[in-house]
């Protein structure tokens, strides 16, 4: 099944067609810890020489393409400390890039005008942000070294006490925040005669907003149900 | 869901009364979003992550399998099914359908078919044409932005609690804001509060 405007993916593509495509794969690559010079390489050539598997590639970025994910079975062990890695890189870049640009443009808003609205907006927006932050934090110390350990031993320590279910349950969703900040400067608040540094947040926001919204797709469609298909092995 | 978004699903094996059938749709309405769904059995797989408001379907399909169709109807009761005729098919096949696209009819026709389902049943003409808060929501929102409960906004205005959460979620859908302190940036913004006040 796919959507009409966007292209599947598949390992003999191109990547730099792929990216003409779809600009947000350069950030894929990025969080895969792709650096390499492109050339005329394929999907598959790709993930050979950066040692990915290929279908886990092809998944995630299927996922930017807006399809669906619906056969963890079909992806291997050896792909979860990837995309453990691939989670960590997307929360440093939410966490290092990405915060400090947004908080930068409103800043610059504040600067210019003197308006209250905008000042308030700092303090709503580094309230969402501190509680992505929790929820990151979380998952780098607490949810993803569980499912690494899980990976090495390949089976659950008998009373652990911790697995998958717990993590789903802490999987809140911070995402309402996030749009209630993007309504408030798209609609309501008086922003006037700032329109690059406005455009700019926004952007970045969206940005933001799209690279988070695939993260929590890639947690809950792809490394979850790998990881309870190796708790239920093993039960 | 985003608001507005008119979700098909279409089953059709020809690529090219699909893609031909997408161009008409694409161009008639904005707002759309199309999946091609490669059979019946692979509908029931991709119904959790996605919520079809409508899906098109090739009506000899279904020829042989009225049983199972008839599931999957029951399981999403408010997805609408359009059939597509392109032969000759038994009269009780049609009947399964809210309403049947055949190949010889001009694009207007099969969109007004398929888009009258879109329009009655998405967004109220209230919620569409009135934005502004009434004023009893706008007494919530006052409230709300001082940093009162449901339940103490409930007592101070006399209504009942769901009566607070029900205007809640007008003053939410009208705003497009959910979070409190996100609101009361709306409130202060708006002139509803003013700062001194909170």
């Amino acid at each position: 099944m796919y959507l009409t405007d966007k292209t599947y993916i598949k390992s003999d593509m191109k990547i730099s067609d792929i990216i003409r495509e779809n600009p947000s794969i350069i950030l894929v690559l990025e969080h895969f810890g792709i650096e390499d010079t492109l050339h005329e390489k394929s999907v598959s050539q790709l993930c050979k020489q950066a040692g990915i598997g290929e279908l886990l590639f092809i998944v995630i970025c299927n996922l930017y393409n807006g399809f669906a994910f619906n056969e963890p079975d079909k992806l291997s062990n050896s792909d979860i400390p990837v995309i453990i890695s691939y989670l960590n890189n997307s929360h440093l870049y939410y966490k290092n890039e990405k915060y400090p640009e947004i908080i930068a443009y409103i800043r610059q808003l504040n600067a210019y005008g003197h308006s209250r609205e905008i000042k308030l907006a700092e303090v709503f927006f580094n309230e969402y942000f501190e509680e992505v932050i929790e929820h990151l934090d979380y998952e780098d110390k607490i949810a993803f070294p569980y499912f690494y350990q899980l990976f090495e031993d390949n089976r659950i320590k008998s009373n652990d006490g911790y697995s998958a279910s717990s993590y789903l349950k802490h999987h809140s969703d911070v995402e309402s925040k996030l749009t209630d900040f993007k309504n408030l400067l798209l609609k309501h608040l008086h922003i006037n005669n700032q329109g690059p540094v406005k455009r700019k947040l926004l952007y970045s926001l969206f940005e933001l907003e799209f690279d988070l919204k695939i993260h929590s797709m890639i947690e809950e469609q792809v490394l979850i149900p790998l990881v309870i298909s190796i708790e239920n092995r093993n039960l | 869901m985003q608001s507005g978004v008119f979700n098909i699903g279409i089953i059709e094996p020809s690529d090219l009364l699909y893609e031909g059938l997408t161009n008409i749709l694409l161009k008639y309405k904005s707002r759309l979003r199309l999946y091609r769904i490669d059979e019946l059995d692979d509908y029931s797989r991709s119904i959790p992550h996605i919520d079809f408001d409508l899906i098109i379907l090739n009506t000899s399909l279904i020829q042989n399998r009225i049983k199972i169709f008839r599931n999957l109807k029951r399981e999403k009761p408010d997805i609408r099914w359009i059939g597509i005729m392109h032969s000759l098919i038994n009269a009780e096949t049609l009947t399964e359908f809210d309403d049947i696209i055949r190949i010889d009819e001009n694009g207007e026709t099969i969109c007004k078919k398929i888009f009258r389902f879109s329009d009655t049943n998405k967004t109220p003409p209230s919620s569409t044409q009135q934005k502004s808060l009434s004023e009893r929501e706008t007494d919530v929102l006052k409230l709300l932005s001082g940093g009162l409960s449901n339940k103490e906004i409930a007592d101070t205005l006399n209504i009942s609690i769901h009566t607070v959460i029900s205007h809640r979620k007008n003053i939410s859908q009208k705003t497009g804001i959910k979070s409190q302190s996100g609101l009361t940036i709306y409130a202060i913004s708006n002139n509803i509060i003013f700062l001194d006040k909170i």
